[in-house]
């Protein structure tokens, strides 16, 4: 069975049927991403997940229990650790204080105090700069930051949406080397990226939306050299 | 017209010598009037003790403004009925008008415990007012601005309760509430330094004291808790916090709780001192204690304490042929710092993304 299963989901956001009828899995220890257009409906497909957007029909089904009912934090505990578009790092606390705060379900405090120091072995730049206000730090600490607060509630399933979103292709190669290496760790990962042909070189597998509707769908190596693929997103 | 950066920095560097002069020479005149009039010291005590009231009253205000970003104008009511529920816990009765009259509970708490609990029910009705006056609003994603209109309804609505159930005559709490205590502490002269002896009142002190340990409990809450660090996430970007595992309606009730519990031993405490004057009691604060917020820097908890003890002072300060004149200085106060200081006494100064 698998960790994450969607059914016939459909989504109206801003007035606008954002989702229609998506059905997606998610297998456990795989990296899938979610590729296509602007405004295609990736990250309301994510905020859908996550409760932070209603469905207006179909089923989310994790680990055998339908959660498209519940409330976003509520969702947290079951396991899933959505890392937001836009990093949304809490910008008037510290560094350390948003991966205390990562970790707001967990209550063994010595198994949080290790987790941080392995957040800080990871992003070593995080560990500099603990102490600095999460304001203050550039766009590629944030979704270091942004990533690393994610891990902290030590998820089942992660998502991620759109990472490398604004920053400078150096700090995007650094933040899809973390994939890899979440990857090779055993995290399951449901990628939603702008940057088709990284994200497919990174994932097992990979769905595609245009316009709310999934479109194509296979194994990633297989979508890297699809004619329509190369296309439409690889340019 | 745009000016070149060098004139600017020099208009700056005169800005800021010019508010600091002002400031300094504020603190020159306050000092000059301590220890010149006959009562300056007395007066500076008057002022601190009405000003701790403010101060106590503003912290209400302030915790959920910090998080929601709105005026809660329920506070003065919530403290009004903080009073209230003080004076039937200790057992005693109903005045002779309302639909309650002559009623008592069967039972009479020691006036400590039931200042407690006096304090524990107005949290609770905090914790109501916010599931009826403002979650419905905040869930529908209403303007701020509609808010404040429906906690302002809310306010009317409990005073008018509180008429209709009590009636509108003073109430006042037994004598000597806390045990065998003086009523008033004779400070002597100073060494000199006051013409005449200083005497304040013990529920004075009483009040000052409460306000300083709220305010300091409050800080270390917001900043060193677990809690607290979650309730500032929630206050920067709630839907953020909810994807951290955070309730975020659950905090924001705590919120509510904690003002409304804050509110209520802040109104009996004042009811001590002046008397429960009858149903508007505390919303006669909810004016000066917007002053005070915005004195001191909206959402800023040690800004809401200094806010009140400035406009306290300032009160204090105006001669007592004057007294009309009390609120004209308070505000005067406040639009004197506003010039130099828009983001208030400790507020920060709002950072402009662009």
């Amino acid at each position: 069975m698998a960790m994450l299963e969607i059914e016939n989901l459909s989504v109206n956001y801003g007035g606008i049927q954002a989702v229609q009828s998506l059905s997606l899995s998610v297998q456990q220890g795989e990296v899938v991403t979610l590729i296509g257009a602007n405004g295609a409906g990736k990250s309301t497909t994510l905020r859908a997940i996550s409760r932070i957007v209603n469905a207006r029909q179909g089923r989310i089904i994790f680990n055998g229990e339908d959660i498209s009912r519940l409330a976003p934090h509520e969702v947290v505990r079951r396991g899933v650790a959505h890392c937001p578009e836009g990093r949304r790092v809490l910008t008037r606390q510290s560094v350390y204080d948003n991966l205390l705060l990562g970790a707001y379900i967990r209550k063994d405090t010595a198994g949080i105090k290790a987790d941080i120091e392995l957040q800080f072995k990871r992003f070593p730049r995080l560990y500099e700069r603990r102490n600095q206000l999460a304001g203050t730090l550039s766009g590629g600490e944030q979704q270091m930051l942004a990533i690393a607060r994610a891990l902290m509630s030590r998820p089942r399933l992660l998502l991620l949406d759109e990472p490398s979103l604004g920053l400078a292709p150096l700090i995007v190669r650094e933040i899809f080397n973390i994939i890899r290496e979440l990857h090779a760790e055993g995290v399951t990962i449901l990628l939603v990226e702008q940057n088709a042909s990284l994200a497919l070189q990174h994932a097992d597998r990979g769905y595609v939306l245009e316009a709310g509707t999934l479109t194509i769908s296979g194994k990633a190596s297989d979508l890297l050299n699809d004619e329509r693929i190369r296309r439409a997103y690889l340019g | 017209m745009r000016l070149s950066n060098q004139s600017l920095q020099q208009y700056r560097r005169l800005w800021w010598f010019a508010s600091r002069g002002l400031a300094a020479a504020a603190l020159v005149l306050l000092i000059t009037a301590i220890l010149t009039a006959p009562s300056g010291l007395q007066n500076l005590f008057n002022g601190l003790a009405v000003g701790s009231v403010y101060a106590i009253f503003a912290l209400g205000y302030t915790l959920i403004f910090s998080i929601l970003r709105i005026i809660n104008f329920t506070h003065g009511a919530i403290f009004t009925l903080g009073a209230y529920f003080t004076y039937f816990l200790t057992g005693a009765s109903v005045g002779f008008n309302g639909l309650l009259a002559n009623q008592r509970l069967p039972f009479g708490l020691p006036f400590p415990i039931a200042m407690i609990g006096g304090g524990l029910l107005a949290g609770l009705c905090g914790i109501l007012i916010e599931r009826v006056a403002f979650r419905p609003l905040r869930n529908k994603g209403a303007d701020p601005l509609l808010t404040l209109v429906s906690s302002l309804g809310v306010a009317v609505a409990i005073v008018n309760v509180i008429q209709l159930l009590v009636g509108a005559e003073i109430y006042s709490y037994p004598r000597n509430p806390f045990g065998e205590m003086p009523a008033a502490l004779n400070l002597g002269t100073f060494g000199g330094l006051s013409q005449r002896p200083v005497v304040i009142r013990t529920i004075q002190v009483i009040i000052f004291a409460v306000s300083m340990a709220t305010v300091v409990l409050l800080t270390y809450f917001v900043n060193g808790t677990k809690i607290g660090k979650a309730l500032r996430a929630v206050a920067e970007d709630a839907t953020t916090s909810s994807l951290l595992g955070i309730n975020t309606n659950f905090l924001i009730s705590l919120t509510f709780f904690i003002s409304g519990l804050i509110g209520g031993i802040a109104g009996t405490l004042v009811g001590l001192s002046v008397n429960v004057s009858g149903p508007y009691f505390g919303i006669n604060f909810g004016l000066k204690g917007l002053a005070v917020i915005v004195l001191g820097g909206l959402g800023d908890i040690p800004g809401a304490v200094v806010g009140g003890l400035v406009i306290g002072v300032a009160e204090a300060f105006v001669p007592s042929e004057h007294v009309a004149y009390k609120e004209a200085i308070a505000f005067a106060v406040l639009f004197l710092v506003l010039l130099l200081r828009p983001q208030g006494l400790l507020g920060r100064a709002a950072v402009q993304k662009v």
